[in-house]
């Protein structure tokens, strides 16, 4: 259930636009035609790199002939516009589609092996390509290769004119056309069966993909723009040399592409040009430069396993981490307005994963409900359940970690559900609290549900509201939920405006000035939080939970929101239950995800039925139309 | 084709064999023991051949050619060694070691062959042949240097041989190449075994670098071609026993004096690694193949 919303959602849009118009830029206002020239190189190798990302990061192929679909290019560039006279634009198109039909010739062995012989087979069809080259002298020129190949030109004009300026146009074409073109296929049903079968091979096949039609296509799609760019660069250069099958050019775009980070489109664009400026930087240093290279390789592989992407992934996760912590800090100072809210004291214990806010009515002789609030949401969340269920109870909610005024936590050990109920434990045991009742909400249900099955307190009564109950991740995810709804940002680390919206809409309430803190909380919650709960979703023993509510030992109640965007009714209605408040899981009339906010005197009256049911109501008893605050 | 040529075609086939075994040897050793490819195993060849010259050339230091040889060796295994431990060793747990092996020892042959041309410089070097003179087998005249490489050559092999069978380390290291978690758990050092792997490979690339040095001139990058045949006689072969590269190492030596013969010898090279293709499509795991990594 990977989100993978179009570049315009996921804020990359503008960067992306602004970078393009700066390249289109540079040349109007620098006249410099040397450092053009190694803008040019950057394009061929940019789009070489990235093409070849295609089916080494993405279809996890190692296609060591890659470079050598390059040199196919430059040669039928050479042949073609040279030998045969044909037109060099032409010629330029026909460098792509001969690369394509030698990456189906290479495609043939590929389809047998795996792992390593891929590499050493497509090594030795790179050679023999190399060998083929040189041997047919009469054709090729043999190991003295071709020059004063035709350029190109439009009309009369030559591109090389103006220091070189039309060349510098075309390639920056070229590389958007091959952008837009991967861009595309990756998100194309090739694309998404390329990646599939790297993630897992028989699964996919099982699903029904053809590997070796996935396969053949995935080196074909490479080969296009690669054979392209090296068609444009013999074009560029004048020359078809043998030296493009050497060792020397495959260690720079491999360097290119690891630097700039595997998988990704934008990494290996990024690493061409710093690569090509760091390489032309140092050619006065003759055998210095391959070897500050080559080290700087090895640093950036040891160092930066994710290459430049990662590195630059780490830099916006890490500004965005200060960003939220101090913004939780800063909020703190708001606690009156809070306590005011919620009319309980706040304060802040420490835990094991940082400090922790806790709410807390603080009546020790009544009997005590814990809340806990869902994903990207805080402890106000329950603060009408606050007001109306002080009376007879003593309510307790914190803000989990990375969310509301809560500390950020280390994302490897805090942001998990297992992590959540651990710290519900030490709020419970800083409280005195023994026997709690239990209310969880969506990401907070599930939390509920670890609580009492990990035993360490013992629960006295437990509710859920918007958690269908799982058995088997990812599986149940997809029949438990509905998968059309905004939920599918609920693992996204970072929101857009728009995004953060419809979130918030669907996940608690509509903004109004009501609800506006809670559209506030979005800003604060720490991304990572939401990222890691899904990734670290395996810690947790979901089939104990399932067993806990068979056993039916703890009384139980499902209140859902009738009207819940996120939820298949149908998924939690299935489920066995030892014990269930009114035999089934419940429904809010028009609530929604969070129906207790929505709905309060619904909900209210619901859950206060379910306590008293099951004892759970201490002091004097409560008419019930007093707690649902219903005119009498 | 008459007797006599046929007669040298295979002599030129055998001395080629030799030469292809000892380098296609250290290389497997490597593959099947940490079961990555030594991409700078060219530049290990460059490398022992430079050091060689360095000690044993007159216009050098001019050291006996026994000497020579021996300290060749010792520098090669360390060498070997410390590029297992700066360029392969920390990336032992990665999921992803064989694409990064692939680059990191790419980078290692890159700085070892820049190093080379920094230090030594451009021009071709030679090494003296190690003896003169002719043998007669009958109407078949062999060089004694040739004779002699063959000599030393199979008792270099028969040497790693009986190293892996009978000796303890060489026990070990097979037990390693079988199944890497059971020999760990049977108290082996498993990291000094690699390093040991990578360090004998090394001496064996360096010693092949010194056989190459006395039969061709010397440059940096001297190593990329024999890397590549070697390549081919590891795929062709595959690496099913110790022994299997060495038998494949002499069907591409004799295959190649005879492509050489009969096609030229700009085109023999292709017909190598066509056949080494059509072997892979058929068998993938090498001619001695069987399908599991062991030595």
């Amino acid at each position: 259930m990977r989100y993978d919303p179009p570049l315009h959602r996921t804020q990359g849009l503008v960067p992306l636009i602004i970078a393009f118009l700066l390249l289109v830029a540079y040349p109007l206002v620098f006249e410099g035609t040397y450092f053009r020239h190694v803008m040019i190189l950057a394009f061929v190798f940019a789009i070489v790199a990235t093409s070849w990302d295609f089916s080494l990061g993405f279809g996890g192929l190692f296609n060591f002939a890659h470079v050598a679909l390059f040199a196919v290019g430059i040669y039928t560039y050479a042949i073609l516009a040279k030998t045969l006279g044909v037109s060099p634009w032409l010629s330029i198109l026909a460098g792509g589609g001969t690369a394509a039909l030698v990456a189906l010739l290479i495609a043939i062995p590929v389809l047998r092996l795996d792992g390593i012989y891929v590499i050493l087979v497509t090594i030795a069809f790179s050679q023999l390509i190399y060998l083929v080259v040189i041997s047919w002298s009469s054709v090729t020129g043999g190991t003295s290769g071709m020059v004063t190949l035709p350029t190109l030109s439009i009309g009369d004009y030559r591109l090389s004119k103006d220091g070189r300026i039309g060349y510098y146009f075309v390639g920056l074409g070229l590389l958007a056309a091959n952008l837009g073109f991967l861009y595309l296929l990756s998100r194309s049903r090739l694309g998404r069966a390329t990646v599939a079968l790297k993630d897992n091979k028989y699964y996919a096949i099982a699903r029904g993909i053809s590997e070796a039609r996935t396969r053949a296509l995935t080196l074909m799609a490479s080969a296009v723009f690669t054979g392209i760019a090296g068609a444009f660069y013999g074009a560029y250069l004048r020359v078809a040399s043998p030296d493009a099958f050497g060792l020397g050019f495959l260690t720079l775009l491999l360097s290119i592409l690891l630097v700039g980070g595997t998988g990704t489109i934008w990494g290996p664009v990024i690493a061409a040009f710093a690569v090509s400026v760091l390489s032309e930087w140092l050619s006065g240093f003759g055998a210095w430069q391959n070897i500050v290279i080559a080290v700087a390789i090895i640093l950036v592989v040891v160092f930066y396993p994710g290459g430049l992407w990662a590195a630059l992934q780490e830099l916006r996760e890490a500004a965005d981490a200060v960003r939220t912590s101090t913004m939780a800090r800063l909020r703190r100072r708001e606690r009156p307005a809070r306590e005011a809210l919620t009319g309980a004291s706040e304060r802040m214990i420490q835990t094991r994963h940082g400090q922790i806010a806790v709410a807390d009515t603080g009546a020790r002789d009544k009997p005590a409900i814990l809340f806990l609030h869902g994903n990207s949401a805080c402890k106000e969340a329950f603060y009408k359940q606050f007001r109306t269920l002080s009376d007879t109870h003593r309510v307790i909610a914190f803000d989990l970690p990375g969310h509301g005024v809560s500390d950020n936590g280390d994302p490897e050990k805090t942001y998990n559900i297992a992590a959540y109920s651990e710290i519900a434990e030490a709020v419970l045991a800083d409280s005195g609290v023994t026997r709690p009742i239990v209310f969880g909400w969506s990401l907070g249900g599930y939390v509920a549900l670890e609580l009492a099955a990990r035993e360490n307190v013992q629960v006295r009564a437990l509710a859920i509201a918007g958690t269908p109950p799982l058995n088997l991740v990812p599986e149940d995810f997809g029949r438990g939920y509905n998968p059309d709804s905004h939920l599918v940002l609920a693992g996204k680390q970072y929101f857009s405006r728009r995004e953060a919206r419809n979130f918030a809409n669907s996940a608690t309430a509509p903004i109004s000035e009501e609800s506006a803190f809670l559209h506030r909380n979005l800003w604060r919650t720490d991304g990572r939080a939401r990222t890691y709960m899904f990734s670290k979703i395996g810690v947790i023993n979901w089939p104990r939970q399932m067993r806990m509510l068979a056993e039916g030992r703890i009384p139980f109640a499902i209140l859902n929101g009738h009207d819940d965007p996120f939820l298949n009714h149908a998924y939690i209605a299935r489920l066995k239950y030892g014990s269930i408040w009114r035999g089934a899981p419940q429904d809010i009339p028009e609530g929604r995800h969070a129906p207790f906010f929505n709905r309060p005197d619904e909900f209210n009256l619901a859950f206060y039925a379910f306590l008293s049911s099951c004892g759970c109501v201490g002091g004097e008893v409560v008419a019930l139309n007093q707690v649902a605050g219903a005119p009498s | 084709m008459d007797p006599i040529t046929l007669l040298s075609v295979i002599k030129g086939g055998i001395v080629l064999g030799a030469l292809y075994a000892l380098m296609a040897t250290g290389l497997s050793l490597v593959w099947t023991t940490l079961g990555i490819f030594n991409f700078a195993h060219g530049a290990f060849i460059a490398l022992g051949a430079y050091v060689a010259w360095q000690f044993s050339s007159a216009d050098a230091w001019g050291t006996p050619m026994l000497l020579a040889i021996a300290v060749t060796c010792a520098v090669m295994f360390a060498v070997g060694a410390l590029i297992h431990f700066l360029l392969v060793k920390p990336f032992e747990r990665r999921a992803d070691i064989v694409l990064i092996s692939v680059i990191t020892t790419l980078a290692g042959s890159a700085i070892i062959e820049n190093s080379l041309l920094l230090i030594w410089g451009p021009r071709s070097k030679q090494i003296e042949p190690l003896a003169s003179g002719e043998v007669d087998f009958g109407a078949l005249h062999l060089a004694t240097s040739e004779v002699l490489l063959l000599a030393l050559v199979l008792a270099i092999l028969l040497g790693i041989g009986v190293f892996l069978r009978y000796s303890r380390p060489g026990r070990s290291m097979r037990a390693v190449a079988q199944n890497r978690e059971a020999a760990q758990l049977l108290g082996l050092d498993v990291p000094k075994l690699f390093a040991i792997a990578f360090g004998l490979s090394a001496v064996t690339a360096g010693l092949a670098g010194i056989f190459v040095g006395t039969i061709r001139f010397m440059n940096p990058a001297m190593g990329n071609e024999p890397l590549m045949k070697a390549l081919i006689v590891v795929i062709f072969g595959g690496v099913a026993r110790f022994s299997s590269p060495i038998y494949a190492a002499f069907i591409i030596g004799l295959l190649e004096a005879f492509a050489s013969y009969a096609v030229g010898l700009y085109w023999a090279p292709a017909v190598l690694f066509f056949t080494m293709i059509v072997v892979l499509l058929i068998k993938p795991e090498g001619l001695f193949g069987k399908y599991q990594r062991t030595l």
